[in-house]
Order: structure tokens, then sequence, then C-alpha cells
């Protein structure tokens, strides 16, 4: 139970919660439920009897997960590195984290048009080593799309995972080889289960982080490849159907939200909490 | 030296200063000191600002200059009724008819204008002043492509394959050559059936469509299109960026609009905002904004059009452009969008 002392120091944060969060979130829900006549679930209806949207819906969240999996595939083997380098390694690992952080979003998209254009360093790789004839262009593609997402949510997953091994010493790696498990089974048996809340908290990051980057789906994935931020501009900003706009919002609040759940419940697990 | 120390309270009270010294901008603006004017991000916004900055500060007054998308700064008026973002916004004739029918600008005063009877009757709109026309055609790159004849040509000649780039129907230069193409494949400028037909025969056309003519300006750049829908001012850019860009009049006629700027509901700072649209229409400014890299095209009938001007259109030519229905266009528009949107989904 909650000393009673202890409460008016709560007191800023929940003021901070209610105005900036909780106030928005209804107006954004009482938006979506605004007919002529009073409530209604009419844009809800609206918005699931259309089969694009739908697809839409579905599309988003697959870019997420598959940027989930592609960061997490490049982001565990530089956290290991950076845990068994030396200090200058480390130093340079971070460096190279936390640089692109701080350059802005935009900039890092639009530094994507050159990577995967025609005349790219993609394309010309390519054409060296005679894998295509011709300059190949990976621009306006679901790939090109998320080979971006990923560099450029890639330090979202590597900073929770540096924080958990931060925390462990490197010999628990000779332990285990003394006791005669391999690499892979040092891999899988000890340090993945070890690097599991840093992996959760990464994941929610990322896939919180790639179902909304609207700059980077609109750029590198044209208008052939659609996903609920464009969509929500689409209404808002061209079609002027704010209701209609707030509704597709709470979906895509709901169903990010649903999975953020989902991984605090996996993260709570008493035997991953036990790993940790 | 003395150890920097700092109770509480005391920083209770710098915290107290520092917010309150935050909102004195905001309460200078609210006291009618200046304007906010939006305007097209990108060149419009640089040029605005250089040129007419000076200008209206000259007046006595203070311009900011807020770039936005015509459709965004709808949105953002929209917004926030009774307390307008901007004091002036910048559109075109689709955006305007939108925002009467939503009340959100404001007819003018004309005797608050010195400049006004430099202009046209044609713009001197009872919703504010035109400050340029817009001319549309097509953008291409004659390194790659040969000069397309028009709409028709991108469709039938196989030289422009997969070289051409399109926008969905939230772009007014996008909507302006689809009302045509309807007119050319179609029964007339809302036939938009025959053009969705069109796109489904050619889906080497869908491969290239973006969200915004800024987007195909940047693809232009890198070689990755060859051909897009563009203002005269789009290529005129390209040019100033060493750019290899050339500009084609559809044989069907020139899509054009006129650029204005409207007074927005509600303003606070009418002074300001019309000291602004003054400056916009003056000769010195429209003598500046006739150059490189902007390239407008001047409606202060004392402004002489440079050459580069006159090889796209002369004052002479302005008649014969073809100039949209937005009241038609605006009635269908939502519907386009979204079966546009589902069409290049797949």
């Amino acid at each position: 139970m909650m000393k009673a002392s202890g409460f008016p120091y709560v007191v800023p944060m929940l003021l901070l919660s209610v105005a900036f969060f909780a106030t928005p979130f209804a107006v954004l829900v009482g938006f979506s439920f605004a007919g002529p006549g009073g409530a209604t679930l009419d844009h809800y209806a609206r918005f699931f009897g259309d089969a694009f949207n739908f697809r839409v819906l579905v599309n988003t969240a697959r870019l997420g997960l598959e940027t989930v999996v592609g960061t997490t595939v490049l982001g565990i083997p530089i956290a290991l590195l950076y845990w068994h380098g030396g200090r200058n390694l480390r130093q340079v690992l971070i460096f190279l984290t936390l640089i692109p952080m701080l350059t802005s979003n935009v900039v890092r998209t639009f530094a994507w048009i050159v990577i995967l254009g025609r005349q790219g360093p993609i394309s010309e790789t390519l054409m060296a080593l005679g894998l295509t004839g011709m300059p190949t262009s990976l621009l306006f593609t679901e790939l090109g799309l998320l080979m971006a997402m990923c560099q450029i949510d890639l330090p979202l997953i590597i900073l929770p995972l540096i924080a958990i091994l931060s925390r462990t010493p490197v010999q628990l790696t000779e332990a285990a080889q003394v006791s005669g498990a391999g690499p892979w089974r040092i891999l899988v048996t000890v340090l993945l289960p070890l690097m599991l809340p840093g992996l959760l908290a990464g994941w929610i990051l990322v896939f919180a982080s790639t179902s909304s980057s609207f700059v980077t789906q609109a750029v590198i994935g044209g208008a052939r490849n659609v996903y609920v931020p464009q969509l929500i501009y689409r209404e808002v900003g061209t079609l002027f159907d704010w209701p209609l706009a707030s509704a597709i919002a709470v979906v895509l609040l709901l169903s990010t939200g649903c999975l953020l759940v989902a991984l605090t419940m996996i993260s709570r697990h008493r035997r991953l909490v036990g790993h940790a | 030296m003395r150890d920097f120390q700092m109770t509480r309270r005391g920083f209770g009270f710098l915290a107290a200063g520092a917010a309150v010294s935050a909102m004195l901008p905001v309460s200078a603006r609210a006291a009618g000191a200046g304007a906010v004017a939006a305007t097209f991000p990108g060149s419009w916004e640089d040029a605005y600002r250089t040129v007419l900055t000076p200008m209206v500060q000259k007046a006595g007054y203070d311009l900011t200059i807020a770039p936005a998308l015509a459709q965004d700064q709808l949105a953002k008026v929209m917004a926030s009724p009774g307390n307008p973002p901007y004091d002036t916004l910048l559109m075109s004739p689709g955006q305007m008819a939108v925002a009467i029918e939503n009340d959100l600008i404001q007819k003018i005063d004309p005797s608050k204008l010195s400049n006004w009877g430099m202009l046209d009757p044609s713009f001197q709109g009872e919703y504010g002043p035109t400050v340029t026309i817009e001319v549309n055609g097509i953008a291409y790159n004659p390194d790659l492509v040969p000069k397309p004849k028009g709409y028709r040509d991108l469709f039938e000649n196989p030289a422009y394959s997969g070289k051409v780039s399109w926008t969905g129907f939230a772009s007014n230069t996008a909507v302006m050559a689809y009302t045509e193409i309807a007119k050319i494949f179609g029964s007339g400028p809302n036939d938009m059936d025959a053009v969705f037909k069109l796109f489904k025969a050619h889906p080497e056309h869908l491969k290239g469509v973006v969200d915004s003519t800024n987007h195909q300006m940047t693809l232009f750049q890198q070689g990755e299109i060859a051909v897009f829908m563009c203002s005269t001012g789009n290529v005129a850019r390209l040019k100033s960026l060493g750019l290899n860009a050339e500009f084609a009049h559809p044989e069907t006629g020139s899509p054009a609009a006129p650029v204005n700027i409207h007074l927005t509901k509600g303003t606070a700072n009418l002074d300001a905002a019309y000291a602004y649209m003054d400056a916009a229409i003056s000769k010195a400014a429209q003598d500046q904004l006739k150059e490189p890299p902007t390239e407008m095209f001047p409606t202060n009938k004392d402004v002489a059009l440079t050459p580069a001007i006159e090889a796209y259109v002369t004052r002479e030519q302005l008649k014969a452009m073809v100039y949209p229905d937005w009241v038609e266009i605006n009635k269908h528009r939502p519907d386009w969008i979204r079966q546009f949107d589902a069409l290049v989904a797949g």
C-alpha cells in the first residue's frame, strides 16, 4: 500500500499524464464516436467495412513485426560485440549508435533515397557483382522501406540490450564454456534469456516507432505501400473527415497498445524475471 | 569563490519567471504586433521570407512566414476555429472553395491595399488578391526522354514507360492533369473512371506514384524519374539547382491555377495582414519574385515579364490556359482520392 506521505510526489506526474495524455486521448475517442445525431459507431463501421482499410492495418502491423525481426537480428550481434569489447570499441559503438539518433528522422530518410536509388551503392554493388545487368531501384518497395526502418530504429533495440548486458559479468560465457557448452548453446540457453527483458523493451519501442513513422513510410514506401499514418493524414489533411481519422487513430493506438500489454505481461513472467 | 546555492523556493521563482518570459512573444503577438502568413514550403517560403519580411517590417509590422501546404493550412485553421494559427492563407481556387464553404476566410477591404489598382481586374478577388498564376504542364529530363507532346503521349509512347511519376488526387497539380486526361480518354473532365481504366492498362505508371510534387523533385534530382506533372515554378527551381529539366506545354492546353492570399476569419492582426498582402502585390516585390529561382508570373501589370517567363507564357496566353471547375472537382475529390489510393495499392 502506498504511504500517505508519498502521494504528493506522484501528483505532478499524474497531472501531466491527465493533461497531456488522458485528456487528448479522451478527445480523440470522443471525436471517433461523433455523429450528427449523437454518439455513433458509424466511423468504425466505415473503417472496417472497407477491405482496403483493413489491408492497410494488416500491412502496418506486418511492417512493424518485420522491422522488429530485422532490428533483433542486427542488434544482438552489435550488443554482444559491445559486451565483449574493450573501452575504445565500446565508445565507438555507443557513438555510432547515438549519432544517427541525434540526426533528424527526415534527414536519415532522405539519405535512404540516395542509398536505395538507381545510382546508389546497393545498385552499384549488385551490378559490380554481376547479379544484375541494369541499375536497380529499391525505392517504393517494401524491402527498401524495411531496410530503411531497420537502420532508423536499430538504436532503439541496441540501447536496452546494452543496458542489460552492462550489468552482466563477461565471465559468464567462460563459466558456461567450462561447463561444456558450445557457442550456440551459450547463445540460446544463457545469453538470449538474459537479454530477453531488454529485447522486449526494444521490441515495444521498435514496433511503436515503425508503425507510426509517417515520413519514412511516405517517402521510401511511396504511394503504393500505404500504412495507417498515411491513411490518417489523408483523412485529416485532404478529406477533412476528422471523425473517421480519429477512429483510425484509435484503432492504431489500440492495436499497438494490445501488443505492448502482451509484451509487458510476457516480460513480467516469473521464469523470465528469474533469468534476468 | 562562493558555492552556488539555490533553495527550492528560489528554483520555483526562477522556473515561474522563465515560463512567464517564454509567454511574452505570445502576448506581444496577441497585441497585434505582426502577422503570421502561411506560405507553401520550399522556394515559396524562402522567397517570401527574403523579399516580403523586410518590406512589411518597413511598414511597421513583424511578419512570420509559416510554411504549410494548402491542405495543411486548411486543416490547421479548421482545428482552431475562432483562434486561427495563421492571419493569412495562401491557396489556389480548389482550397479557396473549401475555405469559403467552411467559413474560414473573409472578404477583404481593397481600400486598405495601396497597390490594389495595379492588379488586372481578373486578379482582384473579393476574397483576396491573386499574387501569381501557376501554369502547369509536364517536366521532363531531355537527357533521358524526348519532349512529350502531351498527356496522351505519356501513355502511348513506349519511350516514357516506367519513367513517369504521378501523385494522388490530393495534389492540385495532379488533379488538373487528371481532369485533362479524363477529357482526352473519357467523356469529360469528371469522367475519372476512364483515367482509372487507363492506369490499370498501364501498370508501369502506377509504380511511380508518390505522395507529393516535392518528393518528385527529389526523385527527379536523383535520376529516379524522368517525367512528372509540374508547374513552371518547379522547373525553374530544378534548373536553378543545375539540373537538366525542361517544361512542356501539353498539346491540349496548359492547366493554370491562380494563387491567392486570403484573410483568415477571426484574425487579430488585420493591419499587419493587409501590409503583407500589399507588399506581395507591390511592384518592388514582384520584380524580385519574377527572377530565378522562383520565376513567379507577376500579376502586377507594371511588372515586365522576364524572357524566361515569356518563354513559358505571356500575358496574352494566360487567357488561353485551362482553368478547371474547382467546385465540381471538390464535389468528387474525396471519392477520387479513395478510389485512386486503392487502385495504386493494388
